[in-house]
Parts: structure tokens; sequence; C-alpha cells
């Protein structure tokens, strides 16, 4: 690793350059825009707006009008645009180009006046009122569902009481099993007090953001800046890291009592494998799901471990299950060139097998 | 140096120019400066360890449920060494005579919270010392101070990597965890407290509370609903009469069947605010 007589002053002069020319390019990209498809807002409800897609022109008119409608449904802790980042980095515009007619749901950010809506509303208010509104757009056919993460988490629960409205469910980066002994998050929770959660009101993006960069704050807070000193530092893949900067630190705020459920029945009281969780007096099956299924996750992912989302596999009713493990990270299987070039591929051609 | 947990992340330049300056401080920890003799690595496991211990202290000040706090959450923002005495202060009106019970509340929350940020402290300079101890076990002791950017680079990721794991190794321990939510318990039970101050102050000006907000919220929101049920359940009847048929919304209310249960409505009507 060394060379004598090497001028550690060269090095530092070599490193300071470095230094200075990713800097300007971080400052060229800092107005780098993010979302890349066109859409339109449909329905909305409280803070939720529910978008529409616009069809590709590319895209194959008589293959859209086969589909059945895609409704994605993104996690509340984050923005959903990273499934849409950029042209090349984009899982929504993979399916509108397989010709797919996309919705994807918006959460957007709650406000002190509503920090009182709880799980319940959201999933049988707010996702429930956007998958009525696609039926009735699309002929009272049942729809396709892609949850991603808390999504997911929503979507097996919508999926599980809604059986009639969902034709097959899509899991990505889902946990199911929030117990598994790798799942620090988890450990790190358990013993908050939710009451407090509660009565503090609205819990910021910042708090969240802080909490999932302390799972590993070397990596996520120095070692990834350090490492554009030896990457590329083309205008481009700039660019591109600012994009992922802008989403990871642009965290929605959190409805109090929503938050403090989701932590109560699923990080401390694993209310979804234990099949004791209730939503609108009605308790919630996994068994009761047998829609095909398809749970894609990520086997180095630090905040939903391949575990807790494999655990599915036992619990779901279905007859037609199908997993996928992507060899990447949380966020890499959103963006990453390797998620990129099988996530999306695997979802179409599974929904397109069983159409 | 930026927190990178609160404002910095959010300005990837800044964020990059922080990293920037640990990686350069840590490239002259290394021994940069002794030109073409190997690093005594072994002297080296102190000062890399304080310095590590110096950046956790700075970074995670209070664990992550605090450090982003900010003007974003306030009852996490004035930091742990002093409580803000002006905002728990009494009032200076008839009622906050009898406030002393809470004012005590507070202090005795604001000192539980620095008994807890000593333990963390604790933790971040075990942390510290077995990254250092690690890193030096690895180097080899015939590894010499860097002289290209690569060597220099590699010679990061091994700290990195070393860090990493001894942090892993103490915050998956029980212990850690526990601690973790008596911080975030006492961060909030301090928000609370705050607001329950803030509260007093703003009933003696004559203002709404927050309790009296939500519980108005609470019944425009039962509102809402009742009128959208009866609404709903109007528009069937006109349809028939005119026949032009159902809207789309009736058309799902009956495919949902009977209406939401009338136990979500009752949940979210007006609470009585507090006294």
């Amino acid at each position: 690793m060394t060379a004598p007589g090497a001028d550690p002053g060269a090095l530092f002069a070599q490193l300071t350059l470095r230094v200075a020319e990713t800097l300007a390019r971080l400052r060229q990209a800092r107005d780098v825009t993010v979302g890349c498809s066109a859409k339109r807002p449909v329905w909305n409800c409280g803070k939720t707006t529910l978008h529409h897609y616009l069809p590709l022109a590319e895209a194959s008119v008589a293959r859209r009008r086969a589909s059945r409608p895609v409704l994605i449904c993104f996690a509340l802790v984050n923005r959903p645009y990273i499934l849409d980042l950029q042209p090349d980095r984009s899982l929504v515009r993979r399916l509108l180009e397989a010709g797919l007619s996309v919705y994807l749901i918006d959460w957007n950010d709650p406000d002190e006046a509503d920090r009182r809506v709880d799980l319940e509303e959201y999933i049988e208010t707010h996702l429930g009122g956007c998958v009525r509104h696609i039926l009735a757009s699309h002929g009272d056919e049942p729809l396709d569902l892609l949850g991603v993460c808390q999504g997911g988490v929503l979507s097996l629960i919508y999926s599980a009481l809604h059986r009639e409205h969902i034709a097959r469910l899509v899991t990505l980066t889902t946990p199911v099993d929030f117990h598994t002994p790798d799942n620090l998050l988890s450990k790190w929770v358990r013993q908050l007090d939710t009451r407090l959660i509660e009565a503090s009101g609205n819990i910021p993006g910042e708090v969240l953001n802080a909490l999932f960069l302390a799972l590993m704050p070397f990596r996520l807070t120095q070692q990834k800046y350090v490492r554009l000193l030896a990457g590329n530092t083309e205008p481009q893949a700039i660019e591109d890291f600012v994009r992922m900067e802008k989403w990871i630190f642009d965290s929605p705020p959190q409805a109090a009592v929503a938050l403090a459920q989701f932590v109560r029945w699923f990080y401390q009281e694993n209310r979804l494998m234990r099949g004791t969780l209730e939503i609108a007096g009605r308790r919630v099956r996994l068994a009761d799901i047998r829609q095909p299924l398809l749970n894609l996750y990520a086997l180095e992912d630090h905040i939903v471990p391949p575990a807790a989302s494999a655990a599915l596999r036992e619990q779901v009713g279905s007859r037609d299950y199908s997993d996928c493990a992507v060899a990447t990270g949380h966020i890499g299987m959103y963006v990453s060139r390797s998620a990129q070039a099988a996530v999306p591929g695997r979802i179409i051609s599974w929904l397109s097998e069983r159409r | 140096m930026e927190n990178p947990f609160t404002s910095a992340g959010s300005r990837p330049e800044a964020a990059f120019a922080s990293a920037a300056e640990r990686f350069f401080e840590l490239l002259k920890a290394f021994g940069m400066p002794a030109t073409g003799q190997p690093p005594n690595w072994s002297s080296l496991a102190a000062p890399l360890a304080g310095q590590f211990e110096q950046w956790l202290r700075m970074s995670q000040a209070a664990g992550p449920w605090l450090a982003a706090g900010g003007a974003a959450w306030p009852g996490a923002s004035a930091g742990f060494t002093a409580p803000p005495s002006a905002s728990f202060g009494p009032l200076p009106l008839g009622p906050a005579a009898a406030q002393a019970g809470e004012v005590q509340r507070t202090w005795e929350l604001w000192g539980r919270l620095a008994q807890l940020q000593t333990r963390l402290a604790a933790c971040w300079s075990e942390i510290a010392n077995t990254a250092a101890q690690r890193f030096v076990a690895r180097v080899g002791s015939a590894a010499g101070a860097p002289a290209t950017p690569e060597q220099a680079m590699k010679l990061y990721e091994l700290w990195v990597n070393c860090a990493e794991e001894a942090y892993a190794a103490t915050v998956h321990e029980e212990d850690f965890a526990r601690l973790q939510a008596e911080l975030a318990n006492t961060a909030a039970a301090l928000l609370v407290e705050q607001r329950r101050h803030a509260e007093t102050l703003v009933r003696a000006f004559g203002l709404p509370t927050r309790n009296e907000v939500d519980a108005l919220y609470g019944q425009v929101k039962d509102l809402r609903r009742q009128l959208a049920e009866l609404t709903d359940a109007a528009r069937p009847a006109r349809a028939g009469e005119s026949r032009t048929g159902g809207d789309e919304r009736a058309a799902a209310r009956r495919r949902e069947g009977p209406a939401p249960r009338r136990g979500s409505a009752r949940r979210t009507r007006a609470r009585r605010p507090r006294a």
C-alpha cells in the first residue's frame, strides 16, 4: 500500500484538486430536476392525490387497452418520485413503455390538521378511494396493485380485506416479519412509547431521515461523499448523485397517529405475522390473500432485511406466489443499474404471463 | 463542521465538503506528513479513536431522534446542555402561580435527558476505541502511508469498514436499543411538556389551544363525512328519477356495500378539550 519516498504533499495536492472539481460539479448540478413522466391528478382525498401517468406515444394502444390498470402505492415516509426519477431510472417509465396504464398515490404532506389521521383512514378511505376511482374508470374490473416498502404493507392489508378489487399484487421491499434478528430499526423502536409519539404531534421528515441514516452513519453520511473523489465525476454521474440526494433528504412529515400505530402494530407487536391486526373492525389475515403475488426484495437491504420480506411466502394464501431477490440495497432496488435491469422487466413479464 | 444529519444532507455540496474535510483529517492522522516512513499504526489508535469519538458526539449528539430536530421539532431543538430558561419560566400572569409543578417536571426531564446523554457518550467512546483497534489490527504493521489517491481511498475504505462494524456491534445490543428508546421517549415527553406550557400561555391570552383546534377539526371532519353519506344516499334516488343512472361515486358505494361503519365516524367526533 505504500510507495517509499512518496511525497505526501503531492498526494494532498492531487486530492485537493479532485475535491475542488467535484465541489464545482456538485454546485453545477444543484438545480437538477426530478421526476420525468407526465402525469395528471385524477382524484384526491385529504392531502392524498391519485395521479394517472399519461401514456407514452410509442406504447402500444392495443396492449394498453388489453391490460389492467396498475396502481402504485408508495410508502408514507418517502416521496414516490423515486420510482420515476429520470428517464433511465424509472420503474414508471418502464411500465408505461410496456403499455400499462399506471396510477400512483402521492400521500403528500400531512399538516397539523391531519395529526389524527390513522392507518384505517389511509387504507380504507385514501387507498380504498383511489382503488374505487380506478375501478369506476376502467369498467369495474379489478386492478393490479404494486405496493412499495411501507406502501407494500398497506397494499397487503387492502388486498386481504378487499380481494374483489385486486387482481394481482406485487410487493417491492415490503416488510412482513418485523421481528427478524437483523432488523436494527425494529430493535430501536421496539420500546418507544407510542402514546408520546401521538401526543407529540406530526413527526418531521428530518427526524425519520436521521433515524435511517443512523443505521449506517459512516457509509451513509461520509463514505458515499468521499467515494465521489474516486468515482466517475462526469456531469451526468454527478447529476444522478444529486437527484438521489434530493430524494433522500426530501421526506414528508408523518401524521402522528398513523405513525404511532405503524410503530406499535408492526414494529412492536408484529401483528401482520401474528394475525392479530384489525382494520375497520375486520381481522387482517395474510392467508386471505389468494391473488397471484410477486414479492421482490433486496438482499443487501438494511431497512427491510431480506428475511423480513421473504417471510411473506409462508403467510399468504395465494397458490401463485413468486419471489425475486435482487443483489442490491433498499434504495438501490428502485434506482441501481442492476435493479433497473432486473426489477421492471420481472414485474412486466410476471404480469403479462398472467393476463 | 456540518452535522450530516441536518441541513448539510439536503445540500450535497455542503455534505461533500464536510465529508472531504473529515477525510483529510483522517489522512493526516494516518501519518501523512512523515515522508517515506511507515506510520506507527499502534500509536495512532488513540488519536484516531479520539478524532472519531469527537465526530460521533457532534454528528449524533443525542441519537438520531434528536440530531435532526432543529427548528422542525421544537422539543428537540435546543441542545442538551442547558434548558432554555425563558421558555420554562413561570408565566407573568395570575394562573402561572399554579404551574410550579409543571416547571419542576420540565427540569426533571432535562436532567434525565442529560443523564442519558452521558450514557450515550460512553457508547460513542466504546465504538470509537473498538473501531481504532480493529483498524490498527487489520492495517498491518508493514503498511505505510498512502502515496496515491487510490491508496488513500483504500485505507479510508478499511477505516470505514472497521468503524461500521464497531458501530453495528454496539448498536444492535439490547442495552443500546433501550437507551435509544429512553432518549426518544424523554425528548418526546419534554416536547409534550413544552406544549402544555404553551397551551397555558395561549389560554391565558384568550387564544384557541391546540386541543380546541383539534376538537373543532374533528367536528368538521365528522360533518363532512355525514354530508358525503347523505349526498351519496340522495344520489341514487335522484338518478332513478331522471333515469340517467348513478354517478361514479354512488356506484362505488354500492359496490362497497353498506356505508362505512359508524364506529369510525364516532371515533373522530370532537373530543372535549382538556381542561
